[in-house]
């Protein structure tokens, strides 16, 4: 017998709790929505905004096709986040309970997907379709930008459902074979840079943008024709031959290209709202089961076991599993600072190891926050929290060590200002284990705390890790302007690392 | 004298009742009997250790202006299954918590093995096997790999351990499961993973809160009788339940619970004795509680509502 019902302790009291929980999770997400909305909207006005200043190479052409690219981007990556656990197949189970019909159920699920992003979709539309009007003073070109953009943010959103419908579709996907193993590997991978390109979005049009005005509208060049293909671009070829001369045949392309893209958009919003009514049906993603033959586990030890457990957890969770990507990421962005430069100079060390140690920080709280509920009940396992903080500390250096590894590399091909250059990488693997421990103890000690005060203390812990990074890397600078020697500036950072890895080691020892 | 019902001897002694067993201490500890499903067992040496494996005593337990647990005293000796009996929040999940250390008391004294759960946190940890109430698992992991995780941390053997995990995921049919993510899984497929994990290392001491959350009838069976063997093996179980038929089918002794504090304790028979008519759990449940008169009142009003809204 189920005696919850006659019991008269607390008398309505969980019900209370359970409405103020709820009541404070939609603040949470409205806050979490209007943060993002903000930035979104930021985003999008910051090509208007260098327009407006004036700076050389920015043209309205170049402002409305970087304005649209970036919110793109964003929306996307941001859409991924949230679209995932959409498309996990729990999304429609509580619903599934009620007397409800079909179409009942689609649309209830339509206001769930739409309430996902609309906030920053709306930002967007509205920041970029007020700024042409403000530029262009034209109706056609308002009308221009207002179709534009709706069509830029379904793009972004069917992109981040077709995603995060793979990924959720790949990682429910049973079994254990050698050849799943690998395909789901290979599959993280692919998705981890998938959305490290997308991200990348926002900074790569900035390294063509000196040249972007001029090629958008100098007609019958071949970058311009292979740029106007794209709706970015053609939006802003569209919309600045409203107010200002543009060569027929790019304005003709464009425009052309404009209806294409009108269509395609008109499928992928087709093809968005089958795909949510499908998940309001329950069938999003489907479930394969695959019968196991044996029931073999292999204890690893403490150590290695919550490190494997800590992998496996972070790479099947759609929030966290691009983080597997940060060592390409480091990598591609060190070629890049070098690139331009004939030898290997400190100050290039210096950056790309700060850059590279600075992303691996951002390892130890997505770790944390993978971890979720499960964290309960490890506290339930004879395991001290040092015995927690090791592992996450050990996959966050692990994701830094490209960076020296690829430092090395270019040494061998460009000429170093200095021998000891090369072993700023190698010592900054201590900051970045210290700053690890630092943000992952400071993490568990706020653990209880509210989602609200929880941001706060995310920027505390952050920091705090990038204090703890650029303070080596502060004193090698300050010690080389005093004592222009780079074996004493060496010394001298080396002193502060092993310092901060000592408080790191007495802060592991304590707990 | 024979107890058709539950098939075992009520005799003068110290005895450990579980349906279809019933052990003897005889001779001070040097000879111990066991009758179980008919046959009788003898068993030399026969050793439970005369301390108890859980002990609370003046425990305590607020949350601001909530009470808990008020001077909550429990003793669970080996080969004792305790039943924890009591309507939700009550304070059942919270007394496990502070066994386990997870909470910490407001005063009282708490001993697992010996031990304080918040001054030995491992220690204790590592000697108890521990279900919660919803079962807290990795989702994204499958069975396969979270058992592989808690097997790593709580450094079993890897034979004895695969050896376990085979019989118990054989026993609750999971092939099916063993290899897709938890988050998938149903309560009841997720609560048997919690189970085969509370086993894996064999503890002494098992904290079973809900254990029955969802199982089926042949998996509440099998955690019913595994819970017996690991009586049987000198292990303490402390078992929490609202669900009286349970109570009265798995549990050597029950304590009741009721706003935080034990307001009655004792083997089933003795719990009867403790009020007029004796009748069934539930009964004395509703008896020892007070709330006979609430439950009837709200049936009688339940009743005319049904009916009446039935009319209309």
């Amino acid at each position: 017998m189920w005696w919850g019902a006659f019991g008269r302790n607390r008398p309505g009291r969980e019900f209370q709790d359970d409405l103020e929980l709820t009541k404070r999770t939609l603040r949470i997400a409205k806050f979490d929505k209007a943060v993002v909305a903000v930035f979104n909207v930021f985003v999008s006005l910051a090509p208007f905004a260098s327009y407006f200043l004036g700076t050389a190479g920015f043209g309205l052409t170049s402002a409305v096709s970087l304005s649209l690219t970036v919110s793109f981007g964003f929306t996307a990556l941001y859409t991924i986040q949230t679209l995932s656990s959409f498309m996990s197949p729990e999304s429609s189970a509580l619903l599934s309970t009620l007397p409800l019909n079909r179409d009942d159920f689609s649309l209830i699920t339509l206001f769930s997907f739409v309430r996902s992003f609309d906030y920053m979709v709306i930002g967007s539309i509205i920041s970029q379709v007020v700024m042409v009007a403000y530029f262009t003073a034209s109706p056609v070109a308002t009308l221009i930008m207002l179709v534009a953009s709706a069509m830029n943010a379904l793009f972004a959103v069917a992109v981040a459902l077709w995603f995060s419908r793979i990924f959720q579709r790949n990682m429910l996907r049973g079994g254990r074979s050698k050849a799943n193993t690998l395909l789901r590997l290979f599959f993280i991978l692919m998705w981890g840079l998938l959305l490290i390109a997308v991200g990348f979005l926002f900074s790569i049009p900035w390294y063509i943008v000196p040249n972007l005005q001029t090629t958008l509208l100098g007609a019958g060049h071949v970058w311009n024709l292979l740029l106007t293909l794209l709706y970015p671009f053609s939006t802003g070829i569209a919309v600045t031959a409203t107010v200002s001369h543009v060569a027929s045949t790019s304005l003709a392309l464009a425009s052309a290209t404009l209806v294409a893209y009108g269509l395609l958009s008109f499928f992928a919003g087709k093809w968005s709202l089958e795909t949510v009514r499908l998940v309001s049906q329950g069938f999003g993603v489907n479930v394969s089961r695959v019968t196991a033959h044996d029931f073999s586990v292999k204890p690893r030890g403490v150590l290695l076991g919550y490190v494997s457990k800590d992998l496996k957890v972070a790479s099947r969770n759609p929030a966290t599993a691009f983080f597997f990507a940060l060592p390409v990421l480091e990598t591609v962005i060190i070629t890049l600072l070098n690139s331009n430069f004939g030898a290997l100079r400190t100050i290039l060390v210096l950056v790309g190891a700060s850059l590279g140690a600075v992303f691996a920080l951002f390892l130890p709280l997505a770790l944390l926050s993978a971890e979720g509920k499960g964290l309960e009940y490890t506290k339930t396992l004879p395991i001290g929290s040092c015995q927690i903080v090791v592992p996450k500390a050990l996959i966050s250096t692990a994701t830094y060590v490209p960076v020296p590894l690829a430092l090395a590399v270019f040494s061998l091909f460009k000429p170093l200002t200095s021998s000891s250059t090369l072993l700023i990488p190698i010592l900054m693997i201590l900051p970045v284990a210290s700053a690890s421990v630092f943000e992952i103890k400071l993490f568990l000690r706020t653990a209880a705390q509210g989602k609200i005060a929880s941001v706060f203390n995310d920027f505390e812990k952050l920091t705090l890790g990038v204090a703890v990074i650029l303070a080596p890397v502060f004193v090698y600078s300050a010690t080389f302007l005093l004592a222009f020697n780079h074996v004493f500036s060496l010394l001298a950072m080396s002193a502060v690392a092993l310092a901060e890895t000592a408080a790191a080691y007495w802060l592991l020892r304590r707990s | 004298m024979m107890n058709s019902k539950y098939n075992y001897f009520h005799v003068f002694g110290t005895t450990d009742m579980h349906p279809g067993l019933v052990r003897y201490n005889l001779f001070k500890g040097q000879i111990g009997i066991c009758f179980q499903a008919g046959n009788v067992y003898l068993q030399k040496n026969f050793s439970f250790p005369a301390e108890p494996l859980i002990e609370t005593s003046g425990l305590t337990k607020q949350f601001g202006a909530i009470q808990a647990l008020s001077d909550v005293n429990l003793r669970v000796m080996p080969g004792e299954i305790y039943g924890l009996l009591g309507p939700n929040g009550a304070g059942k999940t919270t007394t496990i918590k502070t066994l386990i250390g997870l909470q910490e008391p407001t005063s009282g004294r708490i001993k697992v093995l010996g031990l304080e759960p918040i001054k030995n946190p491992i220690e204790v940890k590592s000697k108890i096997g521990y279900v919660a109430e919803n079962p807290i698992v990795y989702d994204s992991l499958s069975p396969r790999d979270f058992l592989e995780f808690v097997a790593s941390i709580r450094k079993t053997n890897r034979a004895s351990t695969e050896d376990l995990i085979t019989q118990l995921a054989n026993a609750f049919d999971m092939a099916q499961y063993f290899d897709s993510p938890i988050a998938t899984l149903s309560l009841g497929m997720k609560q048997k993973v919690a189970l085969v994990a509370s086993f894996i290392h064999q503890p002494p001491v098992l904290l079973l809160d809900e254990p029955l959350n969802g199982l089926d009838a042949k998996s509440s069976r099998i955690v019913k009788e595994l819970v017996g063997f690991h009586a049987q093996k000198g292990g303490a179980v402390l078992f929490s339940t609202h669900i009286m038929e349970v109570a009265e089918q798995v549990c050597t002794r029950i304590g009741i619970i009721y706003q935080g504090k034990i307001i009655a304790e004792g083997t089933l028979e003795e719990l009867r004795g403790k009020t007029e008519g004796g009748g069934t759990l539930e009964e004395v449940f509703l008896k020892l509680t007070h709330e006979e008169s609430e439950v009837a009142d709200t049936m009688r009003m339940l009743r005319e509502a049904f009916f009446h809204s039935e009319a209309k």
